[in-house]
């Protein structure tokens, strides 16, 4: 069964099994999950990326749903996925928006450099483009919370990108609006794109105060301590951006006041 | 205010808003005789009012104790949220749910709970060789919680170390100290232990034990 435990032979010899594609997408989880280090894992990874295979509901599969979990995986095994850069690169033009989201996800897990034109060459049209609702679907035309966490982790601060980013923090979906203001906060800096992040953990919807508590994690913004211990969500999720706060922030407060916080969390 | 009304409130709400209000306002009184009823709360698969039943209970503290033990063990969600009640009210009584917890229970947050719980028993009122073994015991679970798989666990492992340590009254030369302080060199060590905060946590806890 494709739930029991297995070993890394066992998740590589599943993907290797291309007749059996629920066991490819396990094994594929698998090997990034556990941070496979073997040399086998980064050549199946893509040969599986290169996958495509319509959406089954019958069976509750998602759109090409191997490939997607290959792309996810490479995003978790640096430095050896840098050899699948640019195939990652040719999934982030696919037809298929949750592809083009996993690869871009997986880009910024990989700081790829090479993928900073790309994206902004996605998100160009801006909100009313690239963020407009597609017509038969609840999705974006592009996947663009992927696309700007993405360039704020590969860590490009031009102005280019800054102006290609900018305009999201006006997008109608607050998740959207987040994902904007930590990757300009990640590439700036500047204490202003703080601030609706500040604002957007009070917002009325858990589920939009989760994503502000990821982000303010992930740019380590340390000003937001008291903030994120008095939000309204889980514990585990202020742990977690506490503890963004401790290795991706630095400055004040230091860090001894950051631990005293996630202790009271526990 | 008297605790009949309050108690009434939370039988009788009917919407998922009304029974965390209720709760809200039962939590608040302090009174012992809430207790069963928020005991009962946990069981009732809404989280928000579950917290605000769990800062009641440890409120209520050592009264509380004996109808949170008395739950049943089937109701999983039920005994989660008991287990952060016991370890935030730190009775002894509590002892035996907060190892077989942190040892076993497939939920990070409640092995996380457990494992700050541990740390911060009160202890100060049991007397010599049964507050030795409550203490070994307690140390035993939190040394074997060194290898948990989640991040979180071993963070609170290096809480609960520090925390019991410092509790405990144990002389640099107690076997127990070197233990404690061998579990924590572990978690601080960067050939072991992949996540940077817990390192962080565990090294802050090593230097409070051992100021030189």
């Amino acid at each position: 069964m494709a739930g029991e435990p297995i070993n890394e032979d066992e998740a590589l010899a599943r993907l290797r099994d291309s007749g059996d594609p629920s066991m490819q997408y396990y094994g594929a989880w698998w090997l990034g999950r556990n941070r496979s280090q073997h040399p086998e894992a980064v050549p199946l990874l893509i040969e599986a990326l290169q996958q495509r295979r319509p959406r089954d509901p019958g069976a509750g599969v998602e759109e090409n749903a191997v490939a997607r979990n290959a792309a996810r995986a490479l995003g978790k095994l640096a430095p050896a996925a840098l050899a699948a850069v640019s195939e990652l690169l040719a999934a982030l033009a696919d037809p298929d928006d949750g592809l083009r989201e996993a690869a871009a996800r997986a880009l910024g897990e990989l700081r790829a450099p090479e993928a900073v034109l790309p994206i902004c060459a996605r998100l160009a049209g801006g909100p009313a483009v690239a963020g407009a609702r597609q017509s038969a679907s609840p999705r974006l035309v592009e996947p663009c919370e992927a696309l700007l966490e993405a360039l704020g982790d590969i860590g490009a601060a031009t102005p280019e990108v800054l102006a290609v980013i900018e305009p999201f923090t006006r997008h109608d979906w607050p998740l959207i609006r987040s994902a904007a203001a930590r990757a300009l906060l990640q590439l700036s800096g500047e204490p202003r794109w703080a601030e609706p992040l500040l604002t957007l953990l009070g917002d009325s919807q858990l589920q939009v105060r989760r994503a502000a508590l990821m982000d303010l994690g992930a740019a380590g913004w340390r000003p937001a301590v008291d903030a994120i211990s008095a939000t309204l969500a889980e514990n585990s999720l202020k742990l977690i951006a506490l503890r963004g706060l401790v290795e991706n922030g630095s400055g004040e407060p230091g860090d001894e006041t950051l631990l005293a916080a996630m202790d009271a969390l526990l | 205010m008297p605790v009949d009304p309050l108690i009434t409130a939370v039988q009788q709400a009917n919407s998922a808003l009304e029974l965390l209000q209720a709760t809200a306002a039962l939590a608040r009184c302090g009174d012992a005789a809430a207790a069963p009823t928020l005991v009962e709360v946990l069981g009732f698969n809404n989280p928000g009012a579950a917290v605000a039943a769990v800062d009641g209970l440890i409120a209520i503290g050592g009264p509380a104790v004996e109808p949170l033990l008395r739950l049943d063990p089937r109701n999983y969600g039920a005994r989660a949220w008991a287990v952060r009640a016991l370890a935030g009210i730190g009775d002894v009584r509590g002892l035996d749910l907060l190892v077989e917890a942190l040892l076993t229970d497939v939920g990070p947050s409640v092995r996380r709970a457990a494992a700050k719980g541990l740390g911060s028993l009160q202890l100060t009122a049991v007397e010599g060789d049964a507050r030795a073994g409550i203490e070994q015991r307690c140390l035993d679970a939190l040394v074997e919680a060194v290898s948990d798989g989640e991040w979180v666990v071993r963070y609170a492992v290096a809480v609960g170390l520090e925390g019991l340590a410092l509790g405990s009254g144990w002389s640099d030369a107690h076997p127990c100290h070197g233990c404690t302080c061998a579990a924590l060199s572990r978690l601080s060590d960067t050939a072991l232990e992949e996540t940077s905060v817990v390192r962080l946590r565990a090294a802050l806890a090593l230097q409070r034990l051992q100021p030189s």
